[in-house]
């Protein structure tokens, strides 16, 4: 059963679902890249082809068609995320159901409801990403689907009188929505379980191959920002700890799960680094912190026996926390033997030009600190490079690496160095995270980037414990000092070269770093807490819900008068003329000496009958009648009108 | 100006208290009506006249609002919070812009011209902004029926013409008239009643076949006031083309009238009485429309008239008054109306 064809319609009757089409199309681009492609294209198509139908007065399909696509739309959302609850998932429902939506837009009701799609993937695209960056283009958003509710309403309005109107009522309306920002009380806690599978993760990941870590080199985005409390450490000293390794099958590391280790009692030496760090989400559950915290910032994460911060959930959220950190301590309990077995363990039958040097190397040294040292030695002299654009290596990774190629990066040297160590039996493991950071002298903070990624080793010396040793400063020490951007390749650097190349880029740089550090901080983690001690900030001693329920109150009332004054004033007659007054009194006059004003009687009509009644008056009140029944009347009359008319009096009456 | 007229006929009628029952509905009626007081024309709309309420798009705004400050509180989501809060504000907002988008209007005048019978006449009303403010989109309508919506710029008036179909004659009355807008978001309609009574005389439709009466051979006896002694003065009516300009009465144009012609007739014309006794149809409406046709007939050619129903007897004379007398005395013979004008006593004899 094929609907009514409609009749082509001309560009006005086009407007409201063109607009509407508008609302909607801006949200599934805002939505675009974190739903499948085939999920946005087929929404847009749907869109184009609606607005085509429309153009030519096509039919639209039945209903039986319709109900055909909408079962495949949720097959096919079903088939991809194997859910529908979900951010992602949700978000791509609502885009293909929406866009079927189309298929039946007649009705104004039905265009409202696209505007409403349009609405709901704003939010969606919201609560997935907070950055400063996108806020224009959500605020963008959120005025083209004000806009369209307003052509919507009145078919009548052309582009720029809707887009005028919709942003001068959410320019009126900021001040409220900043007020309610602060003072709508939050709530702590979810209502309801949220799931976020299907979202990409970011950063660092759990297991490291030759060539992993490379690809976050190229990426300028920052993983965390440090504020000091007091002295910053050396820059030699700026190691961030993420994921540490233990599992090797002779190509890739692993982060060893299901085992759980006591902690060690550490004795903490040298300088306690207090700092905060503040995280952007990254999908996983790792948090970041300087060599080894001394305890965990957040009852939600855990401390592990290798100095990890480890969350309760994946990171959807930017975080800040407050933690205390140590660069250099000592075991006071020695190694367990199954953290001993856990990292001395190699792949059997891997690598063995490797475990053969590593027992070359053992023999002729003393001790393991000895043995360490050699090899160090061993690849600093060996002739080793360091680049990022290493050769692709078999299936003996570590052996192709020492024996062969001998050019490579972190990744690399952190592998082989371990497999050394465990070769010779000294407990080893491979840590991955950060190194170094920006200091960015605006903010007073250091950021870290992706491009700071790392990986370096940690090798268990008797009487020492845990100690770290960072194999590929010995091969490139310029690594440390000036960042890993003036090794970079030109073809990965060309866009950073060129920022950092300027002095001006890079102070701007810094300044929008700075802002986006501003934002997170005071707007994105802008919560319960926060509100408190914005209302400490007034002045009040104990603030509770109830001062925020107050101050919320308060700011509602004030803005509607405020706004109700300020729309009110051009609603209100502009004050009668010279014309006008002069009239009045002329009425109010006679009304008592006579003849009055019958109320339906305009001033011709009335001038009429003053005329009869009072011929001496016939002139002037002509005078007054015909000017008030001119088209300007009502107008602000001209100064020389006004003035020939002031000094208008009415007679006293003449006996009569 | 009338090209900023759009008849908004497919606007379904709105009725803000149609789910409640009548009788609750005539009681809000009622309330409105005491606490506003009787209405004499003009009448300038003041915030204690003004009603406002979400429309169906507001109420599911309002909805969508709530769910994004769920989610917002849910995922504990700044930016979502702070866009559910701009979407607040902005709804407020358009309920300020929605109220005072009638705000300070004044209806000026109200009436309907009289028409025929199965025809469709209009009540026109004059509407004045004379605000600084140029409004958009204020629709007039008489209950029951659809709207017309209209601009109003600023410091002008605005005539609107509402369509009322006159299907029979009598007198069709119109309590109140409703003012309304949506503009300018559609998320929330501001209106009011103006209860201002309208009566649309409805004339019998013109019909019948049948010649005009022979004169009844009555020679006038009131003599013509002003003109010349041959020709007789018929009075004034506004300027055509083709008209000499001789006969253009200058004195008024100079008091800013409108331009009018002095219209003369040669005098000794004919004199007609149409009477409802004479005439033998059995239907009382055909001998009306009849008695109808007559009169426009007599008034094109000039001459004078009379009509005799029975209870009533309008001396012959002519010109638009006298030709409206007649007719508004066909349009309520054997009407409740008619008989309170002191008319014609019920059925005819």
């Amino acid at each position: 059963m094929a609907a009514a064809p409609a009749p082509p319609a001309d560009r006005a009757a086009l407007r409201p679902l063109a607009w509407a089409c508008a609302a909607f199309a801006g949200g599934v681009l805002l939505n675009c890249d974190r739903v499948p492609a085939w999920t946005a294209a087929t929404a847009l198509l749907l869109i184009a082809w609606r607005l085509t139908t429309e153009r030519a007065g096509a039919r639209l399909p039945g209903t039986v068609a319709r109900a055909l696509l909408a079962l495949a739309v949720v097959a096919g959302v079903l088939w991809r995320f194997h859910t529908l609850n979900g951010l992602a998932a949700g978000t791509a429902l609502l885009m293909l159901m929406s866009a079927l939506k189309l298929l039946e837009t007649r009705a104004r009701r039905d265009q409202l409801v696209m505007v409403g799609a349009g609405l709901f993937l704003l939010l969606s695209a919201c609560l997935d990403r907070q950055s400063l960056a996108r806020v224009p283009l959500y605020a963008l958003q959120a005025w083209l689907c004000c806009s369209a509710l307003a052509v919507v309403a009145s078919a009548g309005f052309g582009a720029r009188a809707a887009l005028r109107l919709a942003g001068r009522a959410l320019l009126l309306a900021l001040p409220l929505a900043v007020a309610l920002f602060l003072f709508f009380p939050r709530l702590a806690g979810a209502f309801w379980a949220i799931q976020r599978a299907g979202e990409a993760q970011t950063g660092l990941s759990d297991t490291m191959s030759p060539g992993s870590i490379v690809k976050l080199v190229a990426d300028y985005d920052p993983a965390f920002r440090v504020q000091f409390a007091a002295r910053a450490p050396p820059a030699e000293e700026l190691y961030w700890r993420g994921p540490v390794l233990h599992d090797f099958d002779g190509r890739t590391w692993r982060r060893t799960s299901g085992v759980f280790h006591l902690r060690q009692r550490l004795q903490y030496l040298g300088t306690p680094y207090r700092y905060r760090v503040a995280l952007e989400p990254t999908r996983q559950r790792w948090w970041f912190a300087l060599d080894t915290p001394a305890q965990s910032p957040d009852t939600n994460v855990l401390l592990t026996y290798d100095n990890q911060l480890l969350g309760a959930e994946p990171l959807t959220e930017p975080v800040s926390f407050d933690v205390l950190s140590y660069t250099r301590t000592r075991a006071l309990e020695p190694l367990g033997a199954f953290g001993r077995q856990q990292d001395t363990t190699l792949p059997p039958g891997a690598n063995p030009r490797s475990l053969e040097l590593a027992q070359t190397l053992r023999q002729r040294a003393g001790s393991d600190a000895d043995f360490v040292q050699a090899t160090l030695d061993y690849l600093r002299t060996g002739g080793f490079v360091y680049t990022l654009t290493p050769q692709a290596l078999g299936a003996d990774a570590v052996d192709d690496f020492l024996f062969d190629t001998r050019a490579g990066f972190c990744g690399h040297y952190a592998s082989a160095f371990v497999t050394l160590m465990r070769a010779a039996s000294v407990p080893a493991r491979v840590v991955t995270g950060y190194l170094g950071g920006e200091w960015n002298p605006i903010g007073g903070y250091f950021v870290v980037r992706q491009s700071d990624a790392h990986a370096w080793a940690e090798v268990w010396l008797q009487g020492r414990g845990w100690t770290r040793i960072d194999p590929t400063a010995v091969v490139a020490p310029e690594r440390l000092r000036r960042g890993v951007f003036d090794l970079l390749p030109d073809a990965l650097a060309t866009r950073v070269r060129l920022l950092r190349g300027s002095a001006w880029l890079t102070g701007l740089l810094q300044r929008w770093d700075a802002a986006n550090a501003w934002w997170s901080d005071h707007v994105v983690k802008f919560d319960y807490s926060a509100q408190l001690d914005l209302l400490g900030r007034f002045g009040i001693r104990s603030p509770d819900v109830r001062y925020l329920g107050w101050a919320f109150v308060l700011a509602l009332l004030g803005w509607l008068a405020l706004i109700a004054w300020h729309v009110g004033r051009s609603a209100r007659p502009a004050p009668p003329d010279a014309l006008a007054r002069a009239y009045t009194r002329l009425c109010h006059k006679l009304g008592r000496i006579g003849p009055p004003r019958a109320p339906h009687q305009g001033p011709l009509s009335f001038a009429a009958t003053v005329t009869t009644h009072r011929p001496d008056l016939k002139d002037s009140v002509y005078a007054l009648a015909t000017g008030l029944q001119r088209p300007s009347a009502g107008r602000r009359t001209s100064r020389s009108s006004g003035g020939r008319l002031h000094g208008w009096r009415c007679p006293a009456p003449s006996g009569g | 100006m009338p090209d900023r007229l759009q008849s908004g006929v497919d606007r379904r009628r709105w009725n803000p208290l149609a789910p409640l029952p009548a009788l609750v509905r005539a009681r809000v009626h009622d309330w409105m009506r005491r606490r506003q007081g009787p209405d004499v024309l003009p009448v300038t709309l003041e915030r204690r006249r003004l009603y406002i309420l979400p429309t169906g798009a507001g109420a599911a705004f309002g909805l969508l609002l709530f769910l994004m400050l769920l989610a917002g509180l849910n995922y504990g989501n700044s930016l979502a919070l702070f866009l559910t809060f701009l979407l607040a504000a902005f709804a407020l907002v358009a309920m300020q812009q929605c109220h005072r988008n009638l705000l300070g209007i004044a209806v000026i005048a109200a009436h309907a011209p009289a028409v025929f019978a199965r025809t469709t006449g209009a009540v026109h009303l004059t509407l004045a902004n004379p605000a600084s403010l140029a409004r958009a989109q204020v629709e007039a309508a008489m209950p029951q029926r659809a709207a017309v919506a209209a601009d109003l710029p600023a410091h002008e008036r605005q005539r609107l013409e509402l369509p009322l179909p006159a299907p029979t004659r009598g007198i069709v009355r119109i309590e109140r008239l409703r003012l309304a807008t949506t503009h300018p978001f559609g998320l929330f309609r501001a209106w009011t009643w103006v209860h201002t009574p309208i009566e649309m005389m409805i004339y019998p439709r013109p019909h019948g076949a049948l010649p005009m009466p022979a004169h009844s051979g009555h020679k006038s006896g009131a003599r013509p006031r002003g003109g010349s002694d041959a020709d007789e003065w018929l009075g004034l009516r506004p300027f055509r083309d083709g008209d000499s300009p001789r006969q253009v009465d200058w004195k008024a144009y100079a008091r800013e009238a409108p331009l009018l012609v002095k219209e003369y007739r040669p005098a000794g014309s004919e004199l007609h009485l149409f009477d409802f006794a004479q005439l033998t149809d059995p239907d009382t409406e055909a001998r009306l429309s009849q008695l109808a046709r007559w009169v426009l007939e007599a008034e094109a050619h000039g001459e004078r008239y009379g009509v005799a129903l029975p209870g009533v007897l309008l001396p012959p004379d002519r010109g638009p008054e006298h030709r409206h007398r007649c007719l508004a005395a066909l349009a309520v013979f054997g009407t409740d109306d008619g008989a309170r004008h002191g008319g014609g006593a019920g059925a005819s004899g």
